[in-house]
């Protein structure tokens, strides 16, 4: 036997393979990250480039922050609105794509086309569709309807933004659950069928049960995503009108860049990584539950 | 037949929002600027002079080159880290393997803005402010990447074990197996990993922000904000003509491949 | 020190965001953010900074860098505390306070230009312990713009109550191009009318709640929803082309109006209940304390902001230096607006003009007063309790030192 059995080499191997995204995370994410972390226990005025330990006192200030109760709200009504509407709209597409229907793929392509489109182009469309004279209203006013101020009216501003994510990337979502509706053996559809039941009992029985995998991978990354939602709010509302849309993202951008906290922005920071953690953590543990032949 | 009917009939009216900002993007940038508020679908009179004073205002040809070599870089070297660490991490054994699988997944975590500061200060260190290098090589190390890495475990976990067997039998080291099996049965994945890292990088928006200075140097998420008048007044027919420009070519782009684009997309995560 | 603790603590090598300000000699290469992104702008900066790149071998190479208005002073701010300060930064005023107040500026005094000649108006913002901090190198008064081929009879000392009838009696009304019901700071081009202020002198008692503002702020309620002269919240109307009667903008825009369709006039702002008063907008020019090459970037500012150099950029920027500050010389940078019109709203705007509301900690002040003045843009707003609100929200920010 040589020193270079199989296995050795097998695992020289692994860790050739992954040394190079290993060292990137460790010097792009987990550094930066524990520089945050520094960063969070101190008062920084960046203009004034005086750097000062402050121990926990912005932690405390976490507790205190009437502000941030306001954008953790915010955030909760926004995060859930993306993700329900973004999982409910993908499926829905994606089953009626999945008909036996010619012209399909083009629908397809149109539904997939905003995930194409710049996001900077398409906020900034948005944001000129919206004014209350804009072709979103217009649109409206053809069906009889007369649209809202949206960006300037605290309800209406939530649905424009959340709306606006939504149509952005709801391809992507579609497109895999498209994927996982066509895995979907139809002898199982034949057989529920002569068993008498209807298309809703064979939707929810069979259907989500077995595309249960996927549902869990989307709104994983759909619930990841609506958390680092950033770009659309600054254009759209500034988190206005008064602190409805402004997210904790935003708010964290606002105290560290705007009002130049860096430090208690730091601190914001560390906030929404736990958030983030501890909710991926929760949809994997109760996975179990729900999904399909998870081990 | 009447329910065909209404099948294309609530498709069309969902299409609606999915396209007709495209639609509004592209015609709006051929209006004068007077009409842009106005409810018409196409302009009373087609004017293209937005287009050149696009050309005219910023170095523009340059700055689609910057994006373009920056996304194609990113996203050939975003496949080559993301499918070697995605098969290691679903096919080779070794010590410590979930615990270091649990470190790179932190990436997918992480929003932009909460690590932009320190990642700023460590190019500037490095001499690499207002250089392409950050755009470059964050991508395809740090957290951009990990999302790839994710979709390419995926596809590898679900690989039949019997055709690596047989590969070893004939004498393939790991690198061979890799190499010679596993990518090339990949490619559906890696086609979905291409597609992700290229918007990914074709659409940063705060990095290059934060990152360049001059703007030979921009990328065209920046530029488009930078088509302003005198005061500072953003000329919106101007910019919808180089938002237009930024995005028909990746969509016609998408139409001619898309079956290609929506199937490689499709075999990710299927078997999550 | 502690950032460079931060720097070992991830183990990276501080090659430069400590360095700080260990002077460099030899040949020098100077930077300046601006947030500029025209042509004829930069155009006029390379030729200025040309000139004195000639006349200073040492200098080699000066740089504008153009950041985008949105956002400006976040991405420069991104930039110092990444250790990437540039040499000379514009800075606009309403971030004034804390740029001056941080001690991020280095002193400019001595290298002004006569210095006294500066309109005593102008450089208060830009001022602390009597040592100047950058240069007002722009300083525009507001002015009513009226479109005549809409509005027939301007008279030169309009009162509010009639400017804002004659706006709702031409049916397209007055706007305000820069406020967008966001930079509510722009409202005190017609709150000044009123005698009122966002906060006192000193900066630390709230002004929104006074019998003034009150006052000032339910007549400009009544215009936009009762009266209809000012354009509701979320319409876009610009002036500019025509689609408006009269705008409130600042004197820089005019040039905007050089290929106009229609025939305009410059007049002062209307009179309020409190008579005459003006109003302005500012931006200055300071060098970064941090900076490598600070004093070559001072030499180039008093260079930059030199009488001659004062004069090409007054046809954009209205100048403070009161030798410049007269119909005549404006007059040759300014053909688009007549020499009284200048003089009653330039010459006298800049030199009895109160500048824009601005405090330190003004972009957190901004955004509260943003989000509480939001419910007062309803038709249905009680327009006292929502400016109880804004001192309720802005006290605690006002009384922080």
């Amino acid at each position: 036997m040589t020193f270079w059995t199989y296995r050795r080499r097998d695992n020289l191997v692994g860790y050739l393979f992954v040394a190079p995204a290993l060292l990137g995370s460790l010097a792009f994410v987990l550094i930066p990250l524990a520089l945050v972390g520094w960063y969070s226990l101190n008062e920084w005025n960046v203009l004034g480039g005086t750097f000062e330990f402050i121990g926990a006192e912005n932690y405390e200030r976490l507790l205190s922050d009437e502000k941030l109760r306001e954008s953790l709200v915010a955030t909760t009504w926004f995060a859930a609105g993306l993700v329900v509407l973004n999982l409910s709209l993908a499926l829905l597409l994606a089953v009626l794509l999945n008909q036996k229907l010619r012209g399909t793929t083009v629908f397809r392509t149109l539904f997939f086309s905003p995930v194409l489109v710049s996001l900077v182009a398409w906020t900034l469309v948005w944001q000129l569709m919206l004014q209350p004279e804009g072709s979103v209203n217009g649109l409206l006013g053809v069906v009889g309807v007369d649209g809202p101020n949206w960006l300037r009216t605290e309800s209406a501003a939530m649905v424009a933004v959340i709306v606006v994510q939504v149509i952005k990337n709801v391809g992507l979502n579609m497109v895999l659950f498209l994927a996982a509706l066509q895995g979907v053996p139809a002898p199982l559809y034949e057989a529920a069928k002569i068993d008498g039941a209807g298309a809703w009992t064979r939707f929810r029985r069979i259907t989500i049960p077995l595309i249960s995998p996927t549902i869990l991978l989307t709104s994983i990354i759909t619930i990841v995503g609506s958390l680092q939602v950033f770009a659309q709010i600054a254009v759209l509302t500034q988190g206005g009108p008064g602190t409805s849309t402004t997210v904790l993202i935003y708010y964290l951008y606002q105290q560290a860049f705007q009002f130049h906290h860096f430090g208690y922005g730091a601190t914001i920071s560390v906030l929404l990584f736990v958030i983030v953690a501890a909710l991926t953590l929760l949809q994997w543990r109760m996975r179990r539950k729900w999904v399909l032949h998870e081990s | 037949m009447s329910r065909k009917v209404a099948l294309y009939g609530l498709l069309c009216l969902l299409c609606v929002p999915f396209v007709f900002p495209t639609w509004w993007m592209v015609t709006s940038s051929m209006k004068p600027i007077s009409e842009i508020f106005s409810e018409s679908l196409l302009p009373s009179e087609w004017t293209f002079s937005t287009y050149s004073q696009v050309f005219r205002m910023q170095p523009f040809g340059q700055q689609y080159w910057n994006s373009l070599y920056i996304a194609v870089i990113v996203t050939a070297g975003t496949m080559v880290v993301a499918a070697m660490a995605g098969y290691a991490f679903a096919r080779i054994r070794f010590p410590g393997q979930n615990v270091l699988f649990v470190v790179v997944l932190t990436g997918l975590l992480i929003p932009s803005e909460v690590t932009i500061v320190p990642l700023f200060q460590l190019f500037q260190s490095l001499g690499l402010t207002n250089t392409h290098w950050p755009l470059i090589i964050v991508p395809i190390f740090g957290a951009p990447c990990v999302l790839a890495i994710f979709i390419m475990r995926q596809f590898f976990v679900a690989l039949p074990p019997e055709l690596e067997e047989a590969a070893r039998m004939d004498g393939l080291g790991r690198a061979g197996i890799f190499y010679r099996v596993a990518l090339p049965l990949a490619r559906p994945a890696l086609g979905a990993v291409a597609i992700f890292t290229f918007l990914h990088s074709w659409n940063l928006y705060l990095e290059p922000i934060v990152y360049l200075s001059t703007p030979d140097m921009f990328t065209l998420p920046q530029a488009l904000t930078q088509f302003v008048d005198i005061y500072g007044g953003p000329m919106w027919n101007v910019q919808l003509a180089a938002a237009t420009m930024t995005a028909v070519p990746i969509l016609v782009v998408f139409v001619l491949a898309q079956r290609q684009f929506i199937e490689g997309l499709a075999h990710t995560g299927v078997k999550g | 020190m502690s950032r460079l603790t931060a720097l070992i603590l991830a183990g990276l090598l501080a090659l430069t965001a400590c360095s700080g300000s260990s002077a460099q000699s030899g040949p020098k290469s100077l930077r300046m953010t601006v947030w500029t992104a025209n042509e004829a702008h930069l155009k006029l900066l390379n030729e200025i900074a040309s000139e004195y790149k000639a006349s200073h071998p040492d200098v080699t190479e000066i740089k504008f860098d153009s950041i985008p208005a949105d956002g400006y002073t976040t991405t420069l701010t991104t930039q110092i505390a990444g250790g990437n300060a540039p040499d000379l930064a514009w800075i606009l005023e309403e971030s004034a306070p804390d740029f001056v107040a941080s001690g991020a500026l280095a002193p400019i005094r001595g290298k002004v230009e006569k210095v006294d000649e500066l309109v005593p108006s102008a450089t208060k913002l830009w001022q602390k312990d009597g040592e100047l901090y950058a240069y007002p190198f722009s300083t525009s008064p507001f002015g009513l713009f009226v479109n005549t081929s809409l509005v027939k009879d301007v008279p030169a000392n309009w009162t509010w109550d009639q400017a804002i009838a004659a706006a709702a009696a031409s049916g397209k009304g007055l706007v305000l191009p820069d406020f967008k019901y966001q930079n509510w700071a722009v409202l005190s081009a017609i709150w000044r009318g009123w005698g009122a202020n966002a906060w006192s002198e000193d900066g630390r008692s709230c002004g929104f709640a006074s019998a003034e503002m009150k006052d000032a702020m339910s007549f400009i309620h009544k215009a936009i929803f009762t009266d209809k002269a000012i354009p509701g919240p979320g319409t876009t109307v610009d002036f500019f082309a025509g689609n408006a009667a009269m705008a409130i903008s600042q004197i820089s825009r005019a040039g905007a109006l050089k290929d106009a369709k229609f025939t305009w006039t410059l007049v002062p702002l209307p009179s309020g209940p409190k008579g005459d008063y003006a109003v302005i907008g500012q931006a200055g020019v300071g060098v970064m304390k941090r900076s490598k090459n600070a004093e070559a970037a001072a030499d180039f500012l008093g260079f930059f902001t030199n009488e001659a150099n004062s004069a090409k950029l007054a046809q954009f920027f209205p100048p403070v230096r009161s030798s410049l500050l007269n119909a005549e010389t404006l007059a040759k940078s300014n053909p688009l607006i007549k020499p009284e019109q200048l003089q009653s709203v330039v010459v006298e705007g800049i030199s009895k003009g109160v500048v824009k509301p601005s405090h330190q900690g003004q972009e957190e002040l901004n955004q509260t007063i943003r989000a509480a003045l939001d419910p007062l843009w309803k038709a249905d707003a009680d327009v006292d309790s929502v400016l109880d609100g804004v001192c309720a929200k802005i006290k605690p920010l006002l009384e922080r030192k």
